[in-house]
């Protein structure tokens, strides 16, 4: 199995876009602040609903909000 | 710190300072058995009642200090942890309930089954809050 990780661009991408609070953020897309918190520390992955309205927010394709970090193992 | 993380250590302290002296003193003091007992009766309703004020006196000062907190439905974080917690709770529950429920009729009677049941509700419940408070604590 490969196992990896899901990093984000969240944070830098709030600041681009007008230094966009978490809360506002979260407030957009129908969740709390401490799940935008918890999201861009990489502790909580987002269902691919929410993480789709995440890159809607940003006017970006998915791939370029969330990326997996592989890390091959046999 | 989060509306509901906050709710959750409101209910585990409610519980260690109520059923948490009801459980010493059934402990210490040799109390009948038997039922009805109305005294061990007497001492779980000044417990369960205690518990109750505490919660609603508790939620009722949670919800003026942050009403939009309050407000604020659970997302999709909240529900995935509520889960967590309850299916731990579940194995917590279902195991004292087999000991309370199959094990101990052959060697206990009375209030000895009623407080091991307690018992078993009330470590079910402390398993579902702290795992609550540990997911917030670690953001999962």
């Amino acid at each position: 199995m490969m196992e990896g990780s899901i990093s984000n661009r969240m944070r830098i991408l709030r600041f681009h876009n007008g230094e966009m609070s978490q809360a506002e953020l979260g407030q957009r897309i129908g969740v709390t602040r401490q799940t935008i918190a918890a999201i861009e520390a990489g502790k909580y992955s987002p269902s691919l609903e929410a993480a789709f309205r995440i890159a809607r927010v940003f006017n970006l394709p998915l791939e370029e909000v969330f990326q997996w970090d592989a890390q091959a193992t046999h | 710190m989060p509306y509901r993380e906050k709710t959750a250590w409101l209910s585990l302290i409610a519980m260690a300072v109520t059923f948490g002296p009801y459980f010493t003193i059934v402990a210490m003091r040799s109390l009948p058995g038997a039922l009805p007992n109305l005294r061990q009766l007497g001492l779980f309703a000044v417990a369960a009642i205690a518990q109750m004020l505490i919660l609603g006196a508790g939620h009722l000062y949670l919800r003026r200090g942050s009403p939009e907190d309050a407000r604020t439905p659970a997302d999709e974080r909240d529900r995935a942890i509520m889960r967590r917690s309850i299916s731990c709770a579940y194995y917590v529950l279902i195991a004292g309930m087999i000991l309370v429920g199959c094990v101990m009729p052959f060697s206990s009677s009375g209030w000895s089954i009623i407080n091991a049941a307690l018992v078993m509700i009330v470590a079910a419940e402390v398993v579902h809050y702290g795992v609550v408070v540990f997911s917030y604590r670690r953001q999962t």
